[in-house]
């Protein structure tokens, strides 16, 4: 049943609009002395110079993960390209030069253009391959082309920026899980 | 030849550059919007445009108005291939052919008497000295329809041309009433010259219009907002609904025109409001011969008021400098050394203006340049000076008017349509004519009426 909420009654004030009015600039008058007097209480920050933290968990940028010798943990099963609904990965495999590893990516494109950031990629990958944890959530560029990632430009990140706890990260190159990482590695342990 | 270039005619011709004050005014004018529109939502405003020098000045965000103009003169000026295309390039024109009209009929000094070669000539401080007076400015004011109609007919755009209606039917339909509003006034003065109604209010701001005509005051005030377009009276334009309104297809030069037309307007209904109710020229408990008569007292007080005030401005800046070093920024070291600069020049200015206001209040003296009768005629340079001063009221003036369009703005949101009608047709229209005949009978009883 329909609920009929009443309106309540405008007094005389209210329905002369003027002093209604007046008490309305004389809220904004006090916002405006606080900013000009105060601007440093104002809740703003200096845009470009200062910026939020962005969260880990926020779906950005995407990256490739790398093995311990730095090349892709990524083994070309066509997962991510499966499930991405925008349909914006562009892989082609290779035979991988790792005798305990089927395929390798010859190339691996994400439009970002096209890309939604659902992270259903990352959902759907077996070997934990492709994250969008980098962070980088402003993209520009002048032409549509440049905005299509390629492999390199997926792969292109340092571990120094990424957490200790991150131990996956830390496993690749210049991480500090690197050297432990790249020994057992050799040894024929695919972790 | 030498007949032509007498005393008066060279200042008939110097009077002129009045027409421009409106226009002069633009840039002061929307960076005031802006800065005000941020100040007031809890923001800092614009302040990235920079002029590149010293690690870039960015004056507050003043340099964004240059930025503007520079991107809206070189931009490709498109044009609609269904515009109707003679129409479309005229009706932008017209706001702006009124914004350089309209001050011609408002005084901006009190009248002068100069020198000529057959005796002495009033030169009073408008342009156009019409018996007419304010009535040619409600007409001009009236034509500004014309733009809005013309403009959004020619642009053959859905969108534009219910913009144009909804505008031009709100405008024209306030526009009665702030004709009526405004009567009393006329009613009091017994004149339609704006200089005879401002010297009718003489020089006691107690007995300004404002007092006088409260009602008129507000009704007349009300109108101009809905007269400029302006919130709460902005339905010629509507994001949600009709985009821009009537200049949605403008781009470019031409809205450009469209839009310093739009802030004359509001510079322009500033002013008039200041003359019709606030004593337009008149300095505060200073007649005109007053000051003429003690100019160095009274030009070494005005130059000292600004010097305080430049002072203060330069403190205010001191003390954002030292807030904005203590912000998380990275430009903070560029920032502290302009506003340390600004602050520098700011200061300079307030103590030459200072030590000029005390030479100016010791040194000037003043002597009539001859008395005839009740008539006392004075130098040119004093008349000039005398005017530099009451344009200065004036504008000082305006801006605050101005300033209550741009806070009103901020605070009220809009009427709905139909609300916006009845308020103009069902109470405005009717408040004014009760104030009107009561203004009258009032008038006729107890002065007897002219």
């Amino acid at each position: 049943m329909a609920r009929v909420v009443p309106r309540p009654e405008m007094t005389l004030a209210e329905k002369a609009y003027i002093p209604e009015i007046l008490r309305g600039m004389r809220v904004t008058w006090s916002h405006f002395l606080k900013g000009f007097n105060e601007p440093e209480t104002l809740p703003v920050q200096s845009y470009p110079e200062v910026q939020w933290e962005i969260d880990r968990n926020y779906r950005a940028k995407h990256r490739l993960m790398k093995r311990p010798d730095g090349e892709p943990r990524c083994v070309a099963c066509f997962m991510c390209s499966t499930a991405c609904p925008a349909r914006c990965i562009h892989i082609e495999a290779t035979e991988s030069d790792d005798p305990r590893i089927e395929k390798k990516p010859a190339k691996f494109d994400i439009d970002l253009l096209v890309c939604v950031f659902c992270g259903l990629c990352a959902e759907a990958c077996p070997v934990d391959a492709i994250r969008m944890d980098t962070k980088v959530i402003a993209l520009a560029a002048d032409t549509r082309g440049k905005f299509v990632a390629t492999k390199e430009q997926l792969l292109d990140w340092n571990p120094a920026d990424y957490p200790a706890s991150d131990t996956q990260s830390q496993k690749a190159p210049g991480g500090l899980l690197n050297a432990e990482a790249r020994a057992r590695w050799a040894q024929g342990d695919a972790t | 030849m030498t007949d032509l270039l007498t005393l008066p005619f060279l200042v008939t011709c110097a009077k002129f550059g009045l027409a421009f004050i409106p226009l002069m005014l633009l840039p002061f004018l929307i960076w005031g919007e802006r800065k005000g529109a941020s100040l007031i939502q809890d923001r800092i405003g614009p302040n990235r445009a920079a002029i590149p020098l010293m690690g870039g000045l960015r004056m507050f965000g003043f340099i964004h108005n240059m930025s503007d103009g520079i991107k809206l003169f070189f931009k490709e000026s498109f044009v609609p291939a269904h515009a109707h295309k003679f129409w479309y390039f005229l009706a932008p024109m017209i706001p702006i052919i009124i914004a350089m009209l309209a001050p011609s009929v408002i005084p901006w000094f009190a009248p002068m008497t100069v020198q000529g070669p057959s005796g002495w000539v009033s030169i009073s401080g408008q342009n156009l000295d019409a018996d007419a007076g304010v009535l040619v400015l409600f007409a001009l004011s009236g034509l500004s329809v014309y733009g809005v109609v013309l403009g959004s007919w020619a642009s053959n755009s859905k969108y534009a041309l219910l913009g144009g209606m909804r505008a031009s039917a709100m405008m024209v339909s306030y526009e009665v009433s702030m004709g009526l509003s405004a009567a009393g006034i006329f009613l009091l003065a017994g004149s339609f010259g704006l200089t005879q109604i401002v010297e009718w209010q003489g020089s006691n701001p107690f007995l300004w219009g404002w007092a006088l005509q409260p009602v008129g005051f507000v009704l007349f005030l009300v109108s101009l907002f809905a007269e400029t377009g302006r919130p709460p009276f902005d339905v010629a334009e509507g994001e949600s609904e009709i985009v821009a309104g009537y200049f949605v297809e403008y781009s470019a030069v031409r809205f450009a025109l469209y839009y310093m037309g739009e802030y004359a307007h509001i510079v322009i209904a500033s002013a008039l409001v200041s003359t019709l109710f606030l004593g337009g020229y008149q300095v505060p408990f200073l007649p005109t011969e007053t000051i003429r008569a003690n100019l160095g007292v009274v030009g070494g007080g005005v130059l000292a008021l600004l010097g305080l005030g430049v002072g203060a401005i330069s403190l205010k800046i001191r003390r954002w400098a030292r807030i904005y070093t203590t912000l998380k920024a990275s430009d903070a070291a560029d920032r502290a050394r302009e506003y340390g600069f600004l602050a520098t020049v700011s200061s300079v200015k307030a103590v030459v203006l200072l030590v000029s206001a005390l030479a100016v209040g010791f040194l000037v003296r003043t002597t009539p340049a001859e008395v005839a009768g009740d008539l006392v005629h004075w130098p040119l340079w004093v008349n000039a000076a005398t005017a530099l001063v009451q344009l200065g009221v004036l504008l000082v003036k305006t801006a605050i008017i101005c300033w209550v369009f741009i806070w009103v703005r901020w605070t009220l949101p809009r009427f709905r349509y139909d609300q916006i009608m009845s308020l103009g047709w069902k109470v405005m229209l009717n408040v004014a004519l009760v104030n009107l005949l009561i203004t009258a009978l009032v008038a006729k009883l107890l002065v007897g009426g002219r």
